[in-house]
């Protein structure tokens, strides 16, 4: 027979606890993902100047984080290949779901919630047979899986959903791979990414891809402004030497446009980290980890414009001035259009991204 | 801007000596790259001449030029970047791990359908890297489900369309090499749009190193080993030739004689990877050639050792000779996602 706690238990999980907002964790500015010098992970709360509000115990190194529109719950996912993702209430500092990802499939790493929270949507690897998906899970019954839908190309890693909308954007990396060869690249001779948009029943509404001589850049990372701007980040599959272009912007029924390097730029080792665009969408981030660099410069603009020294640079998203930048080696800059300031040098290494939390 | 770059100037003087990089390029190319890619064409065109004479899979010549090629790419495979990279040369030549049997489907499509597309070399050049290189080769030469596809005379001509495309894609890397990228990595510096210091061409070699010796540890060997419950034998590399063992120990090698060009000024350093891959020739002989010991818990544990070695050449080069070097990568730097 069930005892009087038990049946408390039940009564919560049905849905009888106190429903709690972000307020309640302290209303974080940002989050990310972060390991501690002793080796711990962690997922850490900030607010605008840099300052922890909650650091909650992770099992291993986490990639992204999302937050749910309303409540305080974050989900974060294990790096790629994983097969679990944790979601935390940040105020009680407890794990409420753990999502296993179904059979033949894996995370990579990223996820979205629908506009009323409802419904949480995963990127994923059907790897039998090479394909993406986006998985479908009931935020309203314990993150039950309910569904998935065709991500619209291979390899989905990003996912936005444009604001004010069940319009969702994936960047679909287009490299296949199988968790039996872990990262090992299956197909680039054959690889095409793009940019997929799909309505909230899983219909394409439009897809973008890059022009044939740019097919070895992997659309990878995506940053949505508040009237749909998307901005996307690319990692070049190629030699170095041929490394073209890292990022660009798209509008939904308009033309892809490439944003290109300043001459000067020298080597960004064909890779970014994370992107972000400013509130305002007028400005766009980009971080370039493997040049110790970053770059801010105007979505209007033709090219990138100058470019900034941050040893490690990854995590960017915008802050209420410009952006905020973190970096593997501790710090947490605020760069706006006039100015860089160290906020803070922590004992943390930041993780790949840093979530904007919605203002 | 101009602050900055002052303040890199300025970090870059202050840090301690460490070997010159624009001698450690040039050492690495004459002594590793540049020879073993001239290897690698010599003996590739040695097999496309030999697949022409006589192209019946159990043809001893062929058999034995195509364990000298082969040996050939070992000595090279890990050098994954610049003439490799393009147009998929690289996978050209080695398409493997293969899960999905991308190979087999490939081959026996085009032998079931008798495909003329293998008559021209041009042509062949344009067909998936599956149905090509040295594993689409040793399906022809060793596997019987193919041998008892389609007649002899298609398969035949497929061998020996597979042969040329390996020599002339070889041939096409050895000439890139020698005429644009070479002279490519010597020149880094200032105005080198790929490698702006010469620290960022060593940097380039560090990370062919640190990639060879991981696939080699981690799908070499990790894919045959599987877990302790459910060992995979039959994922172990060139089964059928039987060469998964000597592959494993080949590329190994050849990572050490990079490694040790690298270590040139770090004595230490060079003594003790010396030793770590001397250590695993010697457990190699102890093993099977295809890791079918896997298989059984008290041979098993002779693969993993051997495995544990290589990742104790990795710990060598990762925790040593990069910071040595100093090339060391950021956690993000690193992450590749």
């Amino acid at each position: 027979m069930a005892s009087r706690r038990q049946f408390l238990g039940s009564l919560l999980a049905a849905g009888f606890a106190p429903s709690l907002t972000w307020a309640d964790a302290r209303s974080p500015s940002f989050l990310s993902a972060a390991k501690r010098r002793d080796g711990s992970f962690h997922l850490v709360g900030l607010d605008e100047a840099g300052r922890e509000l909650f650091v909650l115990p992770l099992p291993g190194r986490g990639h992204a984080a999302c937050a749910h529109p309303v409540r305080p719950e974050a989900v974060t996912f294990a790096r790629r290949p994983g097969t679990f993702a944790i979601v935390l209430d940040c105020a009680r500092g407890e794990t409420i779901a753990v999502l296993a990802s179904p059979k033949d499939r894996h995370f990579y790493g990223h996820g979205v919630f629908s506009r009323d929270g409802s419904l949480l949507f995963t990127t994923e690897n059907a790897y039998q047979l090479g394909e993406g998906r986006i998985g479908i899970w009931d935020a309203r019954r314990g993150y039950q899986r309910v569904g998935e839908l065709s991500s619209g190309g291979v390899g989905p890693h990003d996912i936005r959903r444009l604001p004010g909308t069940d319009t969702l954007v994936v960047a679909n990396g287009g490299i296949d791979t199988h968790p039996e060869t872990g990262r090992e690249k299956l197909n680039l001779p054959t690889m095409r990414s793009n940019l997929t948009y799909l309505s909230g029943d899983g219909s394409v509404l439009e897809q973008a891809e890059l022009r044939e001589e740019y097919r070895l850049s992997s659309i990878r990372h995506l940053a949505v402004s508040k009237d749909g701007l998307v901005a996307f980040a690319c990692q070049w599959q190629g030699s170095l030497g041929a490394a073209p272009m890292l990022q660009g912007i798209h509008r939904l029924g308009t033309d892809l446009r490439l944003i290109h390097l300043p001459s000067d730029a020298g080597s960004l080792q064909g890779y970014a980290g994370s992107i972000a665009v400013s509130e305002n969408g007028q400005m766009v981030g980009v971080t370039f980890p493997r040049a110790n660099r970053y770059a801010l410069w105007r979505s209007g603009g033709a090219d990138l414009g100058e470019l900034h020294q941050l040893n490690d640079a990854c995590g960017i998203a915008a802050s209420s001035a410009g952006f905020a930048v973190t970096s593997g080696s501790g710090q947490i800059l605020d760069h706006s259009i006039q100015s860089r300031r160290e906020l803070r040098k922590t004992d943390f290494v930041w993780d790949n991204h840093l979530v904007r939390m919605a203002v | 801007m101009r602050f900055l770059l002052a303040t890199i100037v300025t970090l870059s003087l202050a840090l301690p000596a460490a070997a010159d990089p624009v001698r450690l390029v040039d050492q690495a190319l004459s002594r590793h790259v540049l020879p073993g890619f001239a290897m690698l064409t010599e003996r590739t065109s040695e097999l496309a001449s030999a697949a022409a004479a006589d192209c019946k899979p159990d043809s001893i010549s062929l058999r034995k030029t195509y364990g000298a090629a082969f040996d050939a790419w070992l000595g090279v495979s890990h050098l994954r970047f610049g003439p490799t990279e393009v147009d998929s040369r690289g996978f050209a030549l080695a398409f493997w791990p293969d899960p999905r049997s991308k190979t087999s489907k490939a081959l026996r499509q085009l032998i079931q359908v008798e495909d003329p597309i293998i008559l021209s070399a041009q042509d062949f050049a344009t067909l998936s890297v599956a149905a090509r290189g040295f594993y689409a080769m040793e399906r022809m030469l060793y596997d019987p489900a193919i041998q008892a596809t389609g007649t002899d005379e298609y398969r035949c001509q497929l061998t020996v369309a597979i042969a040329r495309d390996i020599a002339l894609t070889s041939a096409l890397i050895e000439d890139d090499w020698n005429t644009n990228y070479a002279p490519l990595l010597i020149a880094a510096g200032p105005g080198n749009a790929t490698y702006a210091t010469p620290r960022e061409a060593v940097k380039e070699l560090f990370k062919a190193l640190t990639g060879g010796l991981q696939f080699t540890a981690e799908l070499r060997l990790g894919r045959p080993l599987g877990t302790f419950d459910r060992p995979r034998p039959k994922r172990a590399e060139a089964r059928l030739s039987e060469r998964s063992l000597r592959n494993a120990v080949l590329s190994v090698k050849a990572n050490g004689n990079l490694a040790k060009i690298l270590a040139e000024e770090h004595p230490n350093i060079d003594v003790a990877l010396a030793q770590a891959v001397e250590l695993i020739e010697v457990q190699a002989r102890d093993l099977d050639p295809i890791f079918a010991m896997v298989s059984t818990p008290s041979d098993r544990i002779k693969v993993e050792i051997f495995q544990q070695s290589i990742n104790e050449v990795r710990a060598i080069i990762g925790g040593e000779l990069g910071p040595a070097l100093q090339v060391a990568q950021g956690f993000n730097a690193l992450d590749g996602d």
